[in-house]
């Protein structure tokens, strides 16, 4: 024994598997500028050859269970310290076999307690044991919600910033100096606490029993934090599944809980649980269920026990001198636990984001040029030199033409395929959620997934939709240009040609024809397109892609799809050749893994997209017309020469003499040597997939008539792939044009440049004239009249005369009072037969019978809008069955004779009884028995309830759902909407999932390499 | 191999195109109804007789006022009706109503689908008018009809009434413009099925001043053609001209200027008397005129800056009594039927060439077919026992009319058709109705 002042200093060296860093240990321990007196190792159950080095450094080793506690090991080494002298301070210096004091630690860490006998433990400086300007801890804490709070930021670099003995809850017992008799008075460390926060509590326990703890910086250890980095396998007592996580959680929950005020005791209980559960949901999102699960399970096992944690605050109690709330001035406030969660997650994104360019080239030159600048006088930039970039003039250019185009366009838009958009997203979101869509005679459809999409963007205009819908037409064009743009950069650095490509691209045919018939969602497969490269790199060697990176195509592809369910179908000519090309390799080289993980890959991203948009999807299989239907109205789109040249045509496109580049440069594209050659091979198939649907004719969204295909979607990619084609090919051929003489490659060039800048005169100049002039404006007026909404639900036959084409054409639909908004058409049903025979009639003067047909569809009123032919009214006039209700300058309005209503009561004497409710869902009183008729269309989630009991149902003559009443009594009718539910449920987990997985991956601590933590 | 992949795509994009054309077919699938409106004849007021030629005794009608849909056959195709009017299923031969009056007058009126407006230039509200206005509503619901006057001293109050379902009225003359002379009317169902007619018979005391039916106008024109106005020399020694009277109403708010150019076999002249003459708007005008002619048919054209309605009246002597004809415009000809079985009507066609392909199909079911060819006016007797008539062909810009003179009196007719062909495209059940 060696005293070398009144302290005398017993290290104990507490080791488990820590044969990694021992070496180290032992060396720092020996080479202490304050010698050691006594050192004591204990080891619990090493594995490795931690004994070994141990007792070839001449240390004594005591020996311990594997699943043996620190603290229990600790009480087992001081337990051997004899007892020194009166007059001498006895000091238990704790040291891990990951953490290796610096030579002067010791040292340092008695000078801080030299004159300051309250002191009963003090700890160093922890450094990094790799990276030794890492500072892990000055000090420590714990949070409100158990976290380990040590008031630094991650990956805080050490310069000094801390410097100084700071009064502490606790210091780490890496490294720690303890009085040995407070310790003992204490009692040591909790042995419920085998590890991990162990060191909170006793320094808690020190506070509360009247003594102080310090952190000097003046001393310092370096430390691997081997178990909180999974380093080493936890095998202590109580350590469930042998997760670190899971016990340092379940051990922050006891310390907290043992040592705070009963008061707090509720108010920790609800923080621990909410802390739990949201950091689970995010180690969920960042694909780590495992740790996820270890928050649930270390509240969960701390609840099924509760006496250890009564005894541990008994305990508590009897040693603790003053009051609790001493140590509230160590806890962090809330606040700054949420200001260093909100820093950490906005520096995540930041760097996401913005990636730091780690090779900054900062020269010698470019600080001569500071000097320069300096002497040179500052010159005000001129305006024309701005407009002089072809970036800035590309852009000012088409937003003027933009603007010129639009003029009509100022205000809530509707026309074309687009109806009128709902005043606010939540009537869209009602859409979307409801089971019974109230359109025409009623339907079930899923709702499209564009409609969630569109209602969540309306945010920007704080769910305006009218607003929202002006604004993205108005800046679509916009948006296509520097989608477009974005992408050309990669394949040419020259402005000159990127900019005009993207400027092209956004006044293509599809582009012109998209915006002026009303037809967002390709407006959203334009802007989107040009991100599909981002996608498609090692498409062949698709089995380089991480799963990341294929859900993150499955998730834009189902984006596409949400506006565009064709997108599937181009999926599936892509991936179909694929996965044989595939099947061929495989049959030569029998490697089936790379096989298998090709397929997977590829299944997941056709299969993907179609879970994520089901029920919408599924209902496509059975009505495959929705594959290629857009959404909005049915509009018929162009003819096949049209098409021919990537113009869609239909209402709003450009003529046919106004013929765009698109099909000559994808052709000469195709010649080329360049990866142009590639890309117009895409081009050139789906132009031709696109002239085939154009021959389609096919009937949805309400419109009984057929109509062709609009092929905006297929078109909207061949677009893309003849602009990228082009500027591949103009950015190679200018270098060899300009250093090589005339000869057929300048004729070409001139040629392609030539069509190319002819089309984008011609186009813009019809643009912004004849164009201008588009089914799609702005317009106030309504359809229906006002007093027609007033009875709620009431079904009204519509007979308008519209314009097709420059022919007028008779059409009608069942209104529920109201105009049609956006999303209703993609949920509109078919017309029922017997409708339109009755309409038919109605018209050509012999429907004897309509009124009695209309009425038994509980059609009440039949509304011929204005302008129409006046026979037609007269026709009306001149059948019996209707009389008129008014006339006024928006149309003609009859009321249909006889019993009509939603709800009608057939009593068993025949009579019949229209039964008003105030709402849907209402409770109705029925007088008697009698068959009830419903006049919506039939559907398996329509129910009665009378009394509780569900009345039987049947469908009748009509096809309306029937139901026989019993008795009198009160009912209530419903639309059951669990399969509704069922559906969207399905959709949010499939999305989920997807999302998830495109997520960057949060990695376990024992994934990241040692020098990157400490 | 690789250089036949951009032929293979250029193959495969032709292929596409060629099959696309090959299997493209219209998308749009438009059908039509094709039916005749049923068409309407006027009631018979008490004191009248009135007859109805038809097509033929298969022909079904009913009885305005019966509440049963039921029709029945004429089973004669010339049939005497009663008081009430009748609605016919003339398949598109219109059927030719005569009325006639004892000893009184007489007068034709096709009897026609239900109009959206109708104009009648004729008539008065003075002390010699015991004219009515028929108001038919053949519908099932309840009419509401506007009737618009004017007069020589402008516009009239609109008098409104409604007609219950299946019934018909009628309504003095003299009570639309009380005390005024010349009378132009406007009948304008604001809903029903209408049809409307006008009798102007005059009076003057227990003497019979003639009569007529008014035939209609649908809407005022800037040309109208008056096919047939006729034309009596009175006395055979000392020639006089028999005096005519064109009624004339701009009814919009703009005075205008008319010409009015007579068309007689011989050529065409403007009287003096017709030559750039300022009217009123919304106050009816009368120009009388004796044109110096041997022809005993004439046509006028009446030409105008202004949409106008336009009749003439000319009073002739039918049997030692005196008898009103009003002569209105006509529709320019089109392919029709007319049964005209028991009259003889005299045919005038004007216009500036006329080539009309006439068939005449006789009582006996036989048929003849004649051209007639000329400038200006041509006129032509249907042969006797004629039952139908029917223009095959015609030139554009001809125009026509028929002169029916029988016992009691003379009466004018327009050809035209009462019911056209209605071609009702079968409607489509589109969403896009409910898209403002």
């Amino acid at each position: 024994m060696s005293v070398s002042d009144k302290n005398f200093v017993t290290a104990i060296l507490v080791s488990h598997d820590g044969g990694s860093w021992l070496p180290v240990v032992v060396a720092a321990l020996a080479s202490q500028t304050r010698p050691i007196d006594k050192v004591i190792a204990v080891d619990t159950g090493s594995i490795d050859s931690s004994i070994r080095l141990l007792e070839s450094a001449r240390i004594s080793v005591i020996s311990a269970e594997r699943n043996c506690g620190f603290g229990d090991a600790v009480a087992l080494a001081v337990q051997e310290i004899p007892k020194q002298p009166e007059g001498i301070n006895e000091w238990i210096w704790l040291i891990h076999d990951d953490c290796a004091p610096a030579t002067s630690a010791l040292e340092k860490l008695l000078e801080a307690v030299e004159e300051r006998p309250q002191v009963a433990m003090v700890g160093p400086k922890l450094l990094g044991w790799h990276d030794r300007t890492h500072l892990l801890e000055v000090g420590v804490s714990i949070a409100g919600n158990g976290a380990r709070w040590t008031g630094l930021e991650e990956f805080e670099y050490d310069q000094g910033q801390h410097d100084g003995v700071h009064d502490v809850l606790t210091v780490s017992t890496a490294g720690a100096l303890i009085r040995r008799e407070i310790f003992e008075e204490v009692g040591g460390f909790d042995s419920n606490l085998s590890l991990f926060r162990d060191d909170i509590d006793f320094g808690w326990r020190l506070r509360v029993a009247g003594h102080a703890v310090l952190a000097t910086t003046e001393a310092v250890a370096y430390h691997a934090q081997a178990a909180t980095n999974e380093r080493r396998s936890i095998d202590v007592e109580g350590a469930l599944l042998h997760r670190p996580r899971l016990l340092d959680r379940r051990n922050a929950a006891y310390v907290l809980l043992a040592n705070s005020s009963w008061w707090m005791t509720p108010w920790l209980v609800i923080q621990l649980l909410t802390s739990a559960l949201i950091r689970s949901a995010g180690f969920l999102l960042a694909k780590l269920p495992g740790y996820a699960g270890d928050e649930i399970l270390a509240i969960a096992t701390l609840i099924i026990k509760p006496a250890a944690l009564i005894n541990a605050r008994k305990e508590r109690k009897n040693k603790r001198l003053v009051s609790a709330r001493v140590v509230s001035t160590y806890i962090p406030p809330r606040w700054s636990q949420t200001k260093n969660t909100f820093v950490e997650l906005t520096g995540s994104i930041r760097s996401k984001l913005i990636p730091v360019n780690e090779v900054a080239s900062i020269s010698v030159l470019q600080s001569l040029e500071e000097d320069e600048d300096l002497l040179v006088p500052t010159k005000n930039r001129q305006w024309i030199e701005i407009l002089r970039k072809p970036e800035a003039a590309g852009y000012l250019l088409l937003t003027v033409i933009t603007l010129i185009a639009s003029h009509n366009r100022f205000g809530a838009l509707l026309g074309g395929a687009l109806p009128a958009a709902q005043n606010s997203a939540h009537e869209l979101w009602n859409t979307y959620f409801e089971s019974w869509h109230q359109v025409g005679l009623g339907s079930s459809h899923a709702t499209p997934a564009w409609v969630p999409i569109v209602a969540i963007m309306s945010a920007f205009t704080f769910g305006k939709l009218p607003v929202f819908i002006s604004l993205f037409f108005l800046i679509a064009p916009l948006l296509i240009m520097w989608s477009a743009h974005r992408l050309l950069q990669k394949f040419s650095n020259n402005s000159f040609i990127t900019i005009p490509a993207s400027f092209l691209y956004a006044m293509s045919p599809v582009a012109i024809a998209s915006t002026n018939s009303g037809r967002f969602a390709t407006i959203v497969i334009l802007i989107l397109a040009p991100q599909i490269p981002r996608f498609t790199s090692n498409w062949k060697l698709i089995e380089l892609n991480s799963w990341r990176k294929i859900y993150s195509i499955a998730l834009f592809l189902a984006l596409c799809g949400a506006f565009s369910l064709v997108v599937t179908v181009i999926s599936l000519g892509v991936i179909a050749p694929a996965i044989y090309v595939d099947y061929r390799a495989f049959k030569q080289d029998s490697n089936k893994e790379l096989f298998l993980s090709r397929i997977y890959r590829r299944l997941t991203i056709l299969i993907a997209p179609f879970l994520i948009l089901a029920p919408y999807s599924f209902e496509a299989l059975v009505k495959p017309a929705r594959f290629f239907a857009e959404p909005g109205l049915a509009i018929s789109g162009g003819s096949i020469g049209q098409v021919l040249f990537a113009n869609p045509g239909g209402a709003g496109s450009i003529p046919w003499w106004l013929v765009s580049p698109v099909l000559l440069v994808l052709l000469v594209s195709l010649f080329t040597s360049s990866s142009a050659r590639l890309i117009s091979q895409y081009g050139i198939s789906l132009i031709s997939a696109a002239v085939i649907s154009s021959t389609l004719a096919i009937s949805f969204h309400g419109n009984s008539d057929q109509v062709t295909v609009w092929t905006g979607t297929f078109l909207a990619v061949a677009t893309l792939c003849a602009t990228v084609s082009g500027v591949i090919i103009l950015d190679r051929i200018r270098g060899v044009l300009v250093i090589s003489n005339i000869h057929y490659r300048h004729i070409l060039a001139a040629l392609l440049l030539a069509f190319a800048a002819i089309y984008g005169l011609t186009s813009t100049a019809w643009a912004v004239t004849a164009g201008a002039d588009s089914p799609l404006r702005s317009g106030h007026s309504t359809v229906m009249p006002a007093f027609l909404a007033a009875e709620p639900h009431t079904k009204i036959l519509v007979l308008r005369e519209i314009n097709y084409e420059g022919k007028k054409r008779i059409e009608f639909y069942v209104s529920r009072g109201t105009d049609i908004f956006l999303g209703e058409p993609d949920v509109a049903p078919g017309q029922i037969q017997e409708i339109e025979t009755a309409a038919q009639q109605l018209i050509d003067g012999s429907g004897i019978t309509s009124s009695k047909t209309l009425a038994a569809f509980g059609i009440k009123y039949v509304f011929v809008k204005k302008p129409f032919n006046s026979s037609i009214v007269q026709t009306i006039d001149g059948l019996g069955g209707f009389s008129r209700t008014s006339a006024t300058s928006l149309g003609v309005v009859w009321r249909v004779s006889g019993a009509v209503g939603r709800l009608v009561f057939t009593s068993l004497d025949g009579s019949q009884r229209v039964l008003q409710s105030s709402e849907p869902g209402a409770p109705i009183t029925v007088p008697g028995a009698g068959t009830l008729t419903l006049s919506e269309s039939f559907d398996r989630s329509w129910q009665v309830l009378e009394n509780g009991y569900r009345l039987p149902r049947a469908i009748n003559a009509q096809g309306l759902p029937q139901f026989d009443v019993r008795e009198a009594g009160e009912i209530i009718v419903l639309h059951d909407g669990t399969v509704r539910r069922a559906w969207l449920s399905f959709q949010i987990i499939a999305f989920t999932v997807a999302f998830v997985m495109v997520l960057p991956a949060g990695r376990r601590r024992k994934e990241i390499a040692e020098e990157e933590l400490a | 191999m690789i250089a036949k992949r951009p032929l293979i795509q250029i193959s495969i994009l032709a292929l596409a195109v060629a099959s696309a054309s090959f299997v493209n077919g219209s998308a749009v699938n438009r059908n039509f109804s094709e039916s005749y409106p049923s068409v309407v004849c006027p009631p018979t007021m008490k004191g009248l007789n009135s007859q109805v030629s038809v097509a033929s005794s298969k022909v079904q009608f009913q009885n305005l006022e019966n509440r049963s849909s039921k029709t029945v056959p004429f089973k004669s195709s010339r049939y005497s009706l009663t008081k009430s009017s009748v609605v016919i299923d003339a398949k598109g031969i219109t059927p030719v109503v005569w009325q006639s009056k004892a000893r009184g007058w007489a007068g034709g009126v096709i009897c026609a689908g239900p109009a959206s407006t109708q104009w009648f230039v004729g008539g008065s509200s003075d002390v010699t008018t015991r004219g009515h206005l028929l108001i038919a509503n053949s519908g099932l619901s309840d009419a509401i009809i506007d009737i618009g006057t004017f007069s020589e001293n402008g516009k009239q109050p609109i008098k409104s009434l409604t007609l219950k379902s299946k019934s018909s009225t009628q309504i003095s003359l003299d009570t639309l413009a009380p005390g005024d002379h010349l009378l132009a009317v406007q009948v304008t169902p604001r809903s029903g099925r209408v049809n409307s007619f006008m009798i102007d018979e005059r009076g003057a005391g227990l003497r019979s001043l003639g009569g007529d039916f008014v035939n209609a106008y649908s809407s005022p024109a800037l040309d109208i053609y008056i096919p047939a106005v006729p034309h009596q020399i009175l006395g055979n020694s000392k020639k006089t001209n028999t005096t005519h009277t064109l009624r004339i109403l701009a009814p919009g708010a703009v005075d205008t200027t008319f010409n009015a150019e007579i068309l007689t076999t011989d050529g065409r002249f403007i009287p003096v008397k017709l030559s750039s003459r300022s009217i009123q708007a919304g106050r009816v005008s009368e120009f009388a005129f004796a044109p110096d002619i041997s022809a005993k048919i004439f046509a006028v054209h009446v030409s105008a800056q202004e949409p106008v309605v336009a009749s003439i009246a000319t009073s002739i002597t039918s049997n030692g009594h005196k008898d009103l004809l009003w002569s209105t415009g006509s529709p320019a000809l089109s392919p029709m039927s007319m049964a005209i079985g028991g009259l003889t009507p005299v045919f005038a066609f004007s216009g500036d060439s006329i080539s009309v392909r006439i068939t005449v199909t006789f009582a006996s079911g036989k048929k003849v077919s004649t051209r007639l060819k000329g400038t200006d006016l041509v006129t032509w007797r249907a042969p006797d026992n004629s039952r139908i008539i029917t223009i095959d062909s015609t030139n554009k810009k001809t125009f026509a009319a028929a002169i029916i003179t029988a016992a009691d009196g003379s009466g004018f007719i327009p050809v035209q058709p009462g019911s056209a062909l209605a071609r009702v495209e079968v409607p489509n059940s589109n969403i896009r109705v409910l898209n403002p």
